[in-house]
């Protein structure tokens, strides 16, 4: 029969087709930058970076991870068995038996992978991804029916040519979509690129619940600095892109999307790899970028990505939140690849928008953001009789003030602050005017130079002291003292002011009384949540104070940032709603009277929202209203 | 789009007026965007004074490869330098900022450089339009956002005004790669200066408004009588009419109304 | 003898005692209120110390301790004539050693504040020094001032013609340079202005191959005070013959008269003129930088009608401005944000349309002349900062505004026909 002659043909003719699609993937994303990776090491991990850690995020959506573990799972082991059954001829029963079985798991997954995407959520890309159900139940069926007589079930010579033919459409079809697709880009890549992605990740320290959210620092000797061309990625950041699903979990989550500014994570990582593989972006069939039409876009491995594959204005978008990371199933780094390519945009271009360049002038200049003289950075505290470093050399707590001493409003959470470690007689003193901006804001909009200075010079100040941690309550400070500074040699033990105020009130050296008032919710912002995955002190300390929050539907690691990050309301572009007006509309729905927050930078951007709204108030400042002081 | 005109822009150390660290100056920055537009990648761009100062660089960063140092000590008499240089290289036009940021900042250059030359000066340019038949079009800014247009013949000096277009962001990148070329240059000393004596700004005392009063009662009164600007006038029930009336006649009375 | 130095003399008014005395007139009360002592029926003197002294601004109680011989009853009618125009005494100087020459920068034909404080420092100069000198005002163009006298010229040179209309600085510096001949002045003073100052000192200063003090702020013949570069630095060095002056830098003149004798230039030698005005270009005040503006109009949230707004920003020739809140609701663009966080403005005439006045916005608006608040709320901050508060339908009141500007603007017309 034509079918058994042919068959073996297929497959070493597709599993040929998957290695030749293989190498030239692989030689696309090594067109990428050197990055030193663990091979064997990587390879072995897949299973348990796949099975635990990736599992994980997918299990967030039940429906989905169910589906997948039974149409991965049947597909990964029905192409194993097809190869030793239909390929290498093993006349096992037990082999087809079980090849029927995998077969008809797949069949069952797919079946289920069919039904969602009959009336698909908007955030799932179309296009091919459709077909791929069909193709699934193609693989699957027509794998079954020709193992039936392997399985003894049929007779050898079953059916007649007609249904050989059939079988043979649905084989070639079959194998063409999950072994050629899988390497030749169709949707099927995911599978090929994902196992290499979870390999050769580019945060290792993300598997096995760790965590890695500080930006890579850049060699400022390098030739072209940040990214320009695709091919400027490291080899598997590039790698990490054509892992994408195009499930669109991060456009539903990106705050920058739903205010209807011109990015779109899911859009901007299919972009990429439009890039890395040269052409257009015409294929691509999901949500655009809010306000641009799809399909002008073209790139290649080493064309410039902003003169034509991607606007500035949908990098310069983000606020670096981090949903989108948090909520790839994929753990792509959409946040890593913005800032690249905001460094180059800014390192080699100059071409930050807005107040971009004026406020990374008076960072070079001043030390801060809005060009405040640097000598009057303890002004606030003319009252707080506050020691500094300088006199005392030494102090349990080095309190980083942060460049809210500059405006009035955060100053006011900053003297909540002290009230408080006074009243718990904290050992705790400043730097006052030696500190400097923390270097956030510049690294968010691409100028890793100002940065590494702003980080270098603080370095020093700090090593030049003895101090057992830091507290501060500004998350962005907390974020780069403590992730980002140890590319640099600083390596400290940082606490947020929330976190410290918890550990002193369990402790019992502060007397709290309860809140008086009425309901309240709370805010996370993204770089103490997302990034430093401290959820629970705030949470808790609200608890101590009799405070029974009213959670937004958008909390803990699902936080909807509040604008204020990642330099976006300096670059200011312009979308069609704010994303502090949503925020505070999340807000009001759970009937908020208070708004609790932790970050000074959430403060102003929610308070900026026009009332009436809820009040929005530092959870020092709460901390602080309620203190029961001592009197002598 | 670049005239195919010779341009120079000088620059000079700035300073930033709350920190007074070294930095691009706002003045000469625009110079230098000035002549980029005017001149695009051939512009030169000259500082008379110390060629390992790092501040340069923000210059550089504004995309040019390189730039010429008349190598001067500080105590430098920067003019003679200058001049020699503008007289070897006979630029069409020169241009500076109105007033360095820092030093003695007495805004001299220009002229000095201007009548060593033998060259016309216009002050206060906010832009340089057409270039033809020798002679130039020029935006020169003027008090309150007004401009007046003037012609000149070139080759001329001009200091650029704060109101030219802002100098453009500069690029860490560029500014790290491009040569800084130190050229030995005139070293005259600035004699008159070493025997000023420079020290931190006083803060001037705030004219009061003094009182010429003939009897200590009239003093009296002048200190203590309510000031005249404190709390507006408020109208709420009168018509419209009024109130826009009210309004327009302020107006009038400031002489906004053109 | 003028009838002026009587005024010590305390008059008495008979028919002002005599209505505090009777208790029944109709005017008893007026005059009596103020008075804080009387005396009493049996001759003694009455206190009333609820009479004494005012209320000053600050709601204090304030007691002018000089009310016992001072503004008692029939005293208002010696201040009317104190408050009579005063004579100066004028001083002449009819054989001056020296001359001290101060250009003037004549803003619209007047002299203005900076000048009358280089005339003051003129002043100082020539009583610090030895023998007698003239201060020598020169002022080119058009004139419109009057009161020469007044701010201590003793000397006029009014240069004027063709040659020195618009932007002429070869010229003004050639015909500055015969002064120089002629005079010899001991000093040349400008005033280190915008207006003009600054540019004729420089140019005569190059020319004469002097080298200047500028920005001098505190000066007396022997040394000048200079605000160095960024205003960050203090330069103390040998007053020079040429100087450009600060604002403030002096005194203004303000007890003296001055004779302000004209003195005739001989022929002006001609400068060659290499630099051709082409006049003032009209800038659409739209184009003008919010920050130079001296003229916005500003838009808050309270705007509801744009279009209007757009209008009536058009019929006033103002700049438009907005508020934070309008900008962020995309209404205006992001440069034209007005406050602390936008542009930080100086505007001459400033109006608030519908902006309640944050304080971020209070901030930014801090230096603008007069302040015009068109709002509904009378409680809120723009009020309380504003020199003239209207409060009302801003579309209403805006329409009315423009009505009136057109007919102004026509009525302007007419005349000019």
């Amino acid at each position: 029969m034509i079918l058994d002659s042919l068959l073996p043909i297929l497959i070493v003719v597709a599993l040929a087709l998957l290695v030749v699609g293989a190498a030239r993937r692989i030689s696309l994303w090594r067109a990428g930058q050197p990055a030193e990776v663990n091979i064997v090491g990587g390879l072995m991990a897949i299973p348990r970076r796949y099975l635990v850690d990736l599992h994980h995020v997918v299990e967030r959506d039940k429906y989905m991870s169910n589906t997948h573990v039974a149409t991965g799972g049947g597909f990964v082991l029905s192409l194993a068995l097809i190869i030793l059954v239909h390929l290498f001829g093993f006349e096992s029963k037990i082999l087809a038996w079980a090849l029927l079985a995998a077969t008809a798991l797949m069949f069952t997954g797919a079946v289920f992978v069919y039904k969602r995407r009959q009336d698909p959520p908007s955030r799932l890309s179309k296009g091919p991804w459709m077909r791929l159900p069909k193709s699934l139940l193609v693989f699957a069926t027509t794998f079954f029916i020709v193992t039936l007589p392997a399985a003894g079930i049929l007779p050898e010579a079953f059916g007649g040519w007609v249904l050989a033919i059939i079988l043979l459409a649905g084989i070639v079809y079959g194998l063409g979509e999950m072994l050629f697709g899988m390497t030749w880009g169709g949707p099927m890549k995911h599978a090929f690129a994902g196992a290499l992605h979870l390999a050769f990740h580019r945060r290792s320290e993300r598997f096995g619940g760790g965590r890695s959210t500080g930006l890579k620092p850049v060699d400022l000797n390098a030739d072209t600095l940040g990214v320009e061309k695709p091919t400027d990625f490291k080899w598997n950041q590039l790698l990490g892109f054509d892992a994408c699903v195009q499930c669109g979990r991060c456009e539903a989550m990106c705050p920058a999307f739903a205010a209807g500014q011109p990015l779109n994570p899911k859009k901007l990582i299919q972009d990429m790899v439009v890039g890395l593989a040269g052409g257009s972006d015409a294929k691509y069939a999901g949500s655009p970028y809010p306000g641009r039409d799809v399909g002008n876009a073209n790139g290649g491995p080493t064309m410039t990505i902003t003169d034509g594959l991607v606007d500035p204005e949908t990098l310069w978008s983000c606020t670096t939140c981090r949903a989108c990371v948090e909520e790839c199933p994929m753990m792509i780094e959409h946040v890593d690849a913005i800032v690249d390519m905001r460094r180059f945009l800014t390192m080699e271009k100059g071409n930050t928008p807005n107040k971009g360049a004026e406020t990374l002038e008076n960072l070079i200049a001043t030390d801060n953001p809005n060009g405040f003289d640097p000598g009057s950075r303890m002004n606030w505290a003319a009252d707080q009789n506050l020691s500094t470093m300088a006199d005392v050399q030494e102090t349990d707590v080095l309190f980083w003030v942060s460049d809210g001493a500059f405006d009035m409003r955060s100053q006011r959470i900053l003297r909540a602050f002290v009230k408080l470690m006074k009243a718990a007689k904290v050992d705790f003193a400043v730097l006052g005017d030696e500190e400097r901006d923390s270097g956030d804001v510049a690294r968010r909009l691409g100028d890793d130079a100002t940065f590494q200075s702003l980080a270098k010079r603080n370095i020093e100040v700090l090593n030049k002291y003895k101090f057992k941690r830091i507290v501060t309550t500004d998350p962005h400070a907390f974020h780069c003292l403590k992730n980002e500074y140890k590319d640099f040699g600083g390596d400290y033990e940082v606490l947020h002011h929330t976190t410290f105020i918890n550990e002193l009130v369990k402790e019992g050296t502060l007397k709290l009384d309860q809140f008086k008032g009425g309901t309240v919710t709370y805010h996370d912002p993204c770089y103490l949540g997302r990034y430093n995955g401290e959820y629970d002190s705030p949470r808790e300390l609200l608890a101590a104070l009799g405070i029974e929050l009213a959670e937004m539907e958008r909390s803990g690691f699902r936080s909807r940032c509040c604008g204020g990050g990642g330099g976006a309301p300096i670059t200011d572009i312009p979308g069609e709603r704010r994303i502090a007006d949503m925020r505070i509309e999340d807000a009001k729905e759970t009937g908020a009277e208070l708004v609790a927050v932790g970050c000074q930078q959430c403060t102003a951007m929610l308070e900026g929202v026009v009332e009436p709204r809820p009040e929005v108030k530092d959870i020092a400042e709460i901390v602080a209203e309620t203190l029961v002081e001592e009197v002598h | 789009m670049p005239h195919n005109v010779k341009v120079v822009s000088l620059v000079s150390i700035g300073q930033h007026p709350k920190s007074g660290r070294a930095r691009r100056g706002e003045q000469d920055g625009r110079a230098v965007e000035l002549g980029l537009k005017l001149a695009g990648e051939s512009l030169q761009m000259v500082h008379a004074g110390d060629d390992s100062e790092e501040a340069l660089r923000s210059y550089l960063g504004m995309g040019l490869k390189g730039m010429t140092v008349l190598k001067q000590p500080t105590t430098g008499d920067a003019i003679p330098a200058l001049a020699e240089y503008l007289s070897d290289n006979r630029p069409d036009i020169v241009l500076t900022g109105v007033r360095a940021e820092s030093g003695e900042a007495s805004g001299m250059t220009p002229f000095m450089l201007a009548e060593k030359l033998g060259w016309p000066l216009v002050t206060r340019i906010a832009d340089i339009g057409k270039i033809e038949n020798g002679e130039a079009e020029i935006l020169q800014a003027l008090p309150r956002g007004q401009r007046r247009a003037i012609k000149v013949r070139l080759p001329f000096v001009a200091s650029v005004d704060l109101a030219a277009d802002a100098a453009r962001q500069s690029a860490f990148g560029p500014a790290r790669r491009a040569t800084i070329d130190g050229a030995d240059a005139a070293n005259v000393e600035d004699s008159v200066r070493t025997s000023w004596e420079e020290a931190p700004a006083r803060k001037r005392p705030k004219r009061l408004k003094v009182v010429k009063a003939k009897t200590a009662a009239d003093r009296f009164k002048a200190a203590t009588a309510k000031s005249s600007g404190d709390g507006g006038k408020v109208l709420k029930k009168e018509s419209a009419q009024e109130k826009a009336k009210a309004v327009f006649d302020l107006l009038v009375e400031e002489g906004v109304l053109r | 003898m003028s009838a002026n130095d009587y005024d010590g003399v305390i008059r008495r008014d008979p028919r002002t005692e005599w209505i505090a005395r009777n208790r029944l007139h109709p005017q008893h009360a007026d005059v009596v209120a103020p008075a804080a002592e009387t005396r009493g029926p049996s001759g003694l003197i009455r206190k009333n110390p609820h009479a004494v002294g005012f209320i000053g601004p600050n709601g204090l109680k304030r007691i002018d301790r000089l009310a016992g011989n001072g503004p008692q009853a029939g005293g208002a009618r010696r201040g009317a004539k104190a408050a009579a125009e005063v004579e100066l005494p004028l001083v002449t100087v009819d054989n001056p050693d020296f001359y001290i020459v101060a250009v003037m920068d004549l803003v619209g034909g007047r002299l203005s504040g900076h000048d009358k404080d280089v005339l003051g420092q003129a002043h100082k100069l020539v009583k610090d020094t030895e023998g007698e000198g003239a201060v020598v005002a020169v002022v080119f163009g058009e004139s419109k001032e009057e009161a020469y006298d007044k701010a201590g010229v003793d000397r006029l040179i009014h240069i004027e013609g063709e040659a020195y209309e618009g932007y002429s600085p070869e010229q003004r510096v050639a015909a500055l340079q015969a002064v120089d001949a002629m005079l010899e002045p001991r000093y040349w003073l400008f005033p280190d202005s915008i207006n003009g100052g600054n540019e004729l000192g420089s140019r005569l200063a190059a020319k004469l191959g002097e080298r200047p003090a500028t920005q001098a702020w505190q000066v007396d013949v022997a040394n000048a005070v200079c605000r160095g570069g960024s205003e960050r630095t203090d330069i103390t060095r040998e007053t020079p013959r040429l100087l450009l002056l600060a604002e403030e830098c002096a005194d203004p003149i303000d007890e003296t008269r001055h004779a302000a004798q004209p003195i005739v230039l001989e022929a002006i030698p001609s400068a060659i003129v290499r630099i051709e005005d082409k006049g003032q270009v009209a800038v659409d005040p739209n184009q003008i930088p919010l920050g130079e503006a001296e003229f916005i109009l500003s838009a808050g949230n309270g705007i509801h009608d744009w279009d209007q707004f757009h209008m009536a920003a058009e019929v006033l020739g103002a700049t438009e401005g907005a508020s934070r809140v309008a900008v962020d609701d995309g209404f205006m663009p992001r440069f034209r944000q007005v406050g602390a966080t936008g542009t930080w403005v100086t505007a001459r005439v400033y109006i608030a349309v519908g902006i309640s006045g944050a304080v971020q916005h209070l901030q930014g608006i801090g230096q603008c002349d007069k302040v015009i608040a068109i709002n509904t709320d009378v409680g809120c901050d723009m009020i309380k900062r504003a020199d003239l508060s209207v409060i009302g339908d801003s579309q209403e009141i805006l329409d009315e505004l423009m009505k009136l500007v057109e007919q102004h603007r026509q009525g302007g017309a007419e005349n000019a026909a």
